[in-house]
């Protein structure tokens, strides 16, 4: 357990010292929101103001964008450096490390999204009640699984940091604005709202907004959960099987 | 002589698949004892860090066992992990955590906990102090290279297995380097060195094993490899000087190139020397450098491959 605890710790000192992680998961997503209230802030999406509506998306976009991005990156230039290697050299079990790696991507996670709740309570005015919180923590933690697994299959088919991030990109902004998270999907043409439902960003977007607008679950929440649960489940599997302790060749 | 502490028994090793298969190790056994300083000397692709990569337990051998102290490497790799050191051929470090955060860690991946103190005193032990709240990042080559060692002996291993060591180091930083490996061995450990440095071998290591194109030439003390040659000294020279004359001239048993320089293998160095210096004045050539060595490993990896150590 000592063990897990100081690799824990090492791990979450890299990721917090790393000031790409710094800026784009912890600065830029608030530079984000000043942005969109702005430019919609005067806006409504159904009964709730725009703010109020748009921040718990972009928390579920931030959690997608470390997720693809942050977490697959960190794990290849790991692979890169010969790092993951000599650990496979030590004692320590596989598990442990995986673990130790997945705990850290949560805490960040969680990090992200208190930091932008936080600004957008103080900020925004955005109403939140301990009940609608304690409501969105679990979907919060699915849905970075989720996306960690996701990033994770990356960093697994990918050779290097540059095409982990061309690959991630791509699926990144590709879901931005299309899973309703920061633009509501009835904006969107037929055909994307008929495909969207089936992504990932859309059912965590469902699952983590609803608890935080306005404090209870959606209806959709078993459809949207077993959509999240798929992704993560055929991800992780994925990613287990496509993980190499060093570079190909 | 003490039992073997590694034993490697008949491994062979390879690479890719189909028309992409290279064998890297073919057949290979050793016996390296505990206590001792053994060193790997080859080429590059010799094959020395494919052999570490099995003893480490980061490559499974197509054949052949590996037994670390007694612990069959494939059966029981955790246990046989936890007998060693390593430090790979590429110096692998967290840059984002500082020289005594490192030490904490990768003591810990082998479930050894340190205390500040006994942190504190390995990073003295290898000249790190004044690093030892900098980041990894921050340190400079000779000082990430003496980390990576400080890093490959936190566990307090028995056994410690050095990739390379002095790859890539300034003359007066692999001394250093040197030093160390010596303070390492004089704790007790076991030791063993993969270089293609001749120097490095002959300098460190109690016994070598000469390994080329996956194969083991000869294990032995540096001493007695070269005695067993039964070579000649050899005359360096930068003189330009037709190779058939040279050949000629009293003493020499044979002539090659290596790089710039003639290399002249002489029984009768002196003699052979004369003769040389008579040969330029007759052909009006100006005197240049000249250099006796006695043979050495490289010699020796001539002798038995055919080629040049460093080619």
């Amino acid at each position: 357990m000592k063990r897990f605890l100081v690799l824990t710790k090492a791990m979450f000192l890299i990721h917090l010292r790393n000031r790409a992680t710094l800026f784009w998961n912890l600065a830029f997503p608030i530079f984000v929101l000043v942005i969109y209230s702005q430019v919609f802030g005067q806006n409504t999406v159904g009964n709730t103001d725009y703010m109020s509506w748009a921040a718990p998306g972009m928390m579920v976009y931030n959690m997608l964008s470390f997720g693809l991005l942050s977490s697959g990156t960190i794990m290849i230039q790991m692979r890169e450096k010969g790092i993951l290697q000599r650990l496979q050299a030590s004692p320590m079990p596989a598990a442990q490390l995986v673990g130790s790696y997945l705990l850290v991507n949560v805490a960040i996670g969680c990090l992200q999204g208190a930091l932008i709740l936080g600004f957008s309570a103080l900020a925004f005015q955005m109403p939140l009640t301990a009940t609608g919180i304690l409501r969105a923590v679990p979907m919060m933690l699915i849905g970075i699984v989720t996306f960690v697994a996701l990033g994770q299959v990356i960093s697994g088919v990918s050779p290097t940091v540059g095409a982990a991030m061309i690959i991630g990109q791509v699926i990144n902004f590709g879901q931005m604005f299309i899973t309703d998270m920061v633009m509501p999907i009835d904006m969107m043409p037929d055909g994307i709202q008929k495909v969207a439902p089936y992504l990932p960003a859309y059912a965590v977007a469902q699952l983590v907004r609803p608890p935080l607008a306005v404090g209870t679950y959606s209806p959709d929440l078993w459809p949207n959960l077993l959509i999240a649960g798929l992704y993560a489940v055929v991800a992780g599997a994925a990613a287990a099987k496509l993980f190499r302790w060093a570079p190909r060749g | 002589m003490n039992e073997p502490i590694i034993q490697i028994d008949h491994v062979s090793a390879t690479y890719g698949r189909g028309k992409r298969l290279v064998h890297a190790l073919c057949q290979v056994s050793l016996e390296i004892h505990s206590g001792e300083i053994f060193g790997l000397l080859g080429p590059n692709g010799a094959g020395k860090t494919t052999l570490l990569s099995c003893v480490q337990g980061l490559h499974s051998p197509k054949s052949g066992r590996v037994l670390i102290d007694g612990i069959d490497v494939a059966d029981h790799p955790t246990a046989a992990k936890q007998h060693l050191g390593i430090q790979l051929q590429q110096t692998a470090l967290l840059d984002d955590l500082t020289v005594s955060e490192l030490i904490e860690v990768y003591a810990a991946l082998y479930d050894v906990h340190l205390t500040a103190s006994q942190v504190a005193a390995l990073v003295e032990s290898f000249d790190l102090t004044e690093q030892r709240r900098r980041l990894a990042r921050r340190l400079s080559g000779g000082q990430k290279q003496r980390l990576a060692l400080a890093l490959a002996v936190a566990n307090d291993p028995q056994i410690v297995l050095l990739d390379e060591p002095t790859a890539a180091l300034d003359p007066r930083a692999r001394r250093n380097m040197w030093e160390i490996v010596r303070q390492l061995h004089q704790e007790g450990r076991t030791v063993v060195i993969t270089t293609h440095a001749m120097e490095e071998a002959e300098t460190l290591c109690g016994r070598v094993a000469i390994i080329d194109s996956g194969h083991i030439c000869a294990c032995d003390t540096p001493a007695r490899l070269i005695a067993d040659l039964d070579a000649h000294p050899v005359l360096k020279t930068s003189l330009d000087l037709p190779v058939q004359e040279v050949q000629t001239l009293p003493g020499v048993h044979g002539t090659r190139y290596s790089g710039q320089y003639l290399e002249i293998e002489t029984s009768q160095p002196q003699v052979t020397l004369a003769a040389l210096t008579q040969l330029a004045t007759d052909l009006g050539r100006a005197l240049g450098d000249f250099m006796l060595r006695q043979p050495n490993l490289e010699d020796v990896f001539l002798g038995l491959t055919g080629k040049e150590l460093n080619a």
